[in-house]
């Protein structure tokens, strides 16, 4: 089994997926480490990655100053590659060293577009993940 | 005399050896001169932290069998004294980015990682609305 099918699989938000939407999302993953201190992302720049976080510790900061923390397996980062205007909503930093899932944003983007009904979950996570972390954007 | 046997009788083939060896070894003392040039950098860049760090240790000899430094000293209270410091120069509840860049700034050891031991440690803890408080 690939590595990014197994890593996949023993992550909580993709308990629902079946094999096969699995499977077309794997190819996709890349398994990245991630060094203390790295920013991952960068508020107002273009929205190319979206991350999960399968180990480590990560700060997500908006522009009015508000953070949230983000430390367990499975939390989503980069969710606005999915999403107009693909612009990074805010910036991500490793806290510690740790150990990601990176999907090309357009790749998967043109996955889900090819594909209503894995585009549907991954928009109903996108969108619960949005809901909770409204608040920390508005000024 | 023409060709190899012209080299050969003017020492041709030592001289070539002799210019060789002087360019490889010219060549290797540069890499290596490059490959450490970070530490001088370094090393200037963060002079005052290195002329206190020696002054330190000449006051105070470390034993040759002592026990490395953990990556975060977060039981020592002047880490958390250093942290708290900060933050209550901060308005309160507090913004941990703004923490954290001061804490960068002013050149606090491995401030990521600290941060992170503040915050499962729960003596930095999250207002719930994007802010944090110092707890203890």
């Amino acid at each position: 089994m690939p590595a990014g099918l197994e890593l996949l699989k023993s992550i909580d938000t993709f308990s629902t997926f079946t094999q096969e939407e699995l499977e077309k999302i794997a190819p996709l993953v890349n398994p990245m480490k991630v060094m203390e201190g790295e920013i991952l992302a960068k508020m107002g720049y273009r929205a190319r990655t979206f991350f999960i976080v399968i180990k480590g510790n990560f700060l997500l900061s908006f522009k009015n100053g508000k953070a949230i923390t983000l430390h367990n397996k499975g939390d989503i980062m980069g969710w606005s590659t999915l999403v107009a205007p693909f612009e990074y909503r805010g910036t991500v930093i490793a806290l510690t060293n740790g150990e990601v899932l990176a999907l090309p944003g357009q790749e998967f983007y043109l996955l889900l577009q090819s594909d209503s009904a894995l585009c549907s979950k991954i928009m109903n996570e996108i969108n619960s993940i949005i809901a909770s972390r409204t608040p920390y954007h508005e000024v | 005399m023409y060709g190899l046997e012209n080299i050969s009788a003017h020492n041709g083939w030592a001289i070539s050896f002799v210019g060789v060896t002087i360019v490889f070894t010219g060549l290797t003392l540069l890499c290596l001169t490059i490959a450490q040039l970070h530490k001088i950098l370094d090393i200037w860049e963060n002079k005052d932290k290195y002329i206190n760090n020696r002054n330190h240790k000449t006051l105070t000899s470390t034993p040759a069998n002592a026990v490395p430094k953990p990556c975060m000293p977060v039981e020592e209270l002047e880490t958390i004294r250093q942290y708290k410091m900060i933050a209550d120069r901060l308005e309160q509840p507090f913004s941990l980015p703004k923490l954290l860049d001061i804490a960068v700034k002013i050149g606090l050891e491995r401030p990521h990682s600290t941060i992170n031991t503040l915050l499962v440690k729960k003596i930095i803890i999250s207002d719930g609305k994007g802010y944090f408080i110092w707890t203890s």
